[in-house]
């Protein structure tokens, strides 16, 4: 459900990591998190960039809640939460670039991929945000990457307020650096922008981006680790619990 | 029964009212005061069973706050006055920020100074174009000291800078721009039917995983630190305190 296609672009290996599940709307499982991580961590070896996509109508619909319904012990929602984390953390300290082809939606668990990403792209329409508490569940584990991006008063507005907003509002926002009309022209857009970074001296690149994370505190952990275990504090808790069971899926 | 500030609840919301429309709500001592009133009581609520999930901060009458009470900075004959009115401004805030509930701003008009500063500390917070906001502290020779690490958190170091620094005030919608409010309508009549669907979405999360993803938010944001704000609060207290801006405030009142 996680698969790698290699695209050359102006003489640049780019590695497509595609989430592959569109009948289900790229929901992610803890396997799929698992092979996630797996290709992140192995693609930029054999590549100049990496684009992270998803198959089908939009790029990632979050967690797949059906597994996490049947499952009090909120044992799966833990795995989802950790993996998560850990996929973006890959995404931000690889030195080589990252670009996040986010079309059609990025909801919840999607959304939080964003946050991995150099740079975001993504179309005018599309539905973005992290209505999670409206299941209970806290997105405190997006809060680190989502304040570096945006700043902590938008993030603050971002993860409290359980609604979607567009693509266009998400770009004012600064949740999405590019924006395209349509979402097919997503994919496209986001390999031409990874082609003209990975044409960029990698050292330069490797540098600057490895201070950035130094600034903000990537390399350290130690906010992604409170923002994870927030967010695990309130896993198979009656709240989660009592909301999972009303969802309709 | 506090006067100068009030608490109401309604379901899942509570309501704050700065009280004291004859004076555009200005923060005196006394109301300072009755709103720590009212923060115990809220402090309380949230321990219960019936604990709100939202807490909206407004003000009685055309305005939202028109700041601190000039009136009582003017040292006449006890001048720990100013520096209690500061500490208790700055204590305010940072209970207000730690409550667990999610805190939106009903500006209804005016939110001048630290009544601009009240808006900065909610989480969400909701104007119209008509509203006149800002920090004109530098410009009567003050300093927004309580205030700035809360700016600073809600539109980054940069903005706040330039929002200091140049003083005056802006149009709700600029305020917008600048990220100080979440969300702006075009006239007053319209504030009440945004206030009121933002609440609605609120009530839609969890009690625990909004206050949890608070939480965090606070700790990220260096939210939770008394010390600076006090520190602050002694910094203003001080420049309040020089002839030039004691003479400054004299002039006003004239």
């Amino acid at each position: 459900m996680i698969r790698t296609e290699t695209i050359e672009r102006e003489g640049r290996l780019i590695a497509a990591v595609l989430l592959d599940r569109p009948e289900k709307r790229n929901a992610l499982t803890p396997g799929m998190l698992e092979a996630l991580c797996e290709a992140l961590e192995e693609a930029p070896k054999t590549h100049d960039a990496v684009v992270l996509g998803g198959e089908g109508k939009l790029f990632c619909a979050g967690f797949d809640l059906s597994l996490c319904k049947d499952d009090p012990s909120g044992g799966v929602m833990r795995e989802l939460l950790t993996g998560l984390s850990r996929a973006c953390a890959i995404m931000r300290r690889t030195e080589k670039p990252v670009v996040i082809a986010a079309h059609g939606a990025a909801i919840a668990g999607g959304c939080a991929l964003l946050g991995g990403g150099d740079v975001v792209v993504s179309d005018a329409s599309a539905k973005l945000g992290y209505p999670v508490t409206k299941i209970g569940v806290s997105p405190a584990v997006s809060a680190p990457f989502l304040s570096y991006n945006v700043g902590l008063g938008v993030a603050r507005e971002l993860l409290l307020l359980p609604e979607l907003i567009t693509g266009e509002t998400a770009h004012t926002r600064g949740l999405v650096h590019e924006l395209v009309q349509a979402r097919e022209e997503v994919r496209e857009r986001a390999l031409s922008i990874a082609a003209g970074l990975a044409g960029k001296p990698p050292h330069a690149y490797a540098a600057t981006k490895g201070l950035l994370n130094r600034l903000e505190g990537t390399d350290d952990g130690e906010a992604f680790r409170l923002a994870l275990e927030a967010s695990l504090a309130l896993t198979g808790g009656e709240e989660e619990q009592r909301m999972l069971a009303a969802l309709d899926l | 029964m506090p006067e100068f500030a009030t608490l109401t609840t309604e379901g899942s919301v509570a309501t704050l009212t700065f009280n004291r429309p004859d004076a555009h709500n200005a923060l005196s001592i006394a109301l300072l005061a009755d709103a720590h009133t009212c923060m115990d009581e809220i402090e309380s609520l949230s321990q219960t069973d019936n604990a709100p999930t939202v807490l909206v901060i407004t003000g009685a009458g055309r305005s939202f706050c028109a700041g601190m009470d000039l009136k009582e900075v003017i040292i006449e004959d006890d001048p720990t006055l100013p520096g209690q009115l500061l500490e208790s401004l700055a204590r305010l805030t940072h209970r207000i920020r730690l409550l667990p509930m999610v805190v939106v701003g009903r500006v209804n008009g005016a939110a001048i100074g630290g009544g601009c500063g009240m808006v900065t500390v909610c989480d969400l917070a909701v104007t119209h174009d008509d509203a006149k906001l800002g920090f004109p502290e530098v410009d009567l020779g003050l300093c927004p000291a309580v205030v700035t690490p809360w700016l600073v958190r809600k539109i980054g170091p940069g903005r706040a800078r330039q929002v200091l620094l140049s003083g005056g005030l802006m149009s709700g919608a600029r305020a917008h721009e600048l990220g100080i409010v979440t969300g702006v309508v075009d006239s007053r009549d319209e504030l009440d039917g945004a206030v009121q669907k933002l609440t609605e979405t609120l009530a839609t999360g969890g009690r625990e995983a909004l206050g949890a993803t608070k939480k965090l938010l606070n700790t990220l944001d260096g939210s939770n630190e008394l010390d600076i704000l006090l520190e602050a609060a002694r910094l203003s207290a001080s420049v309040l305190a020089t002839e030039d801006a004691q003479n400054r405030l004299k002039a006003r009142r004239k």
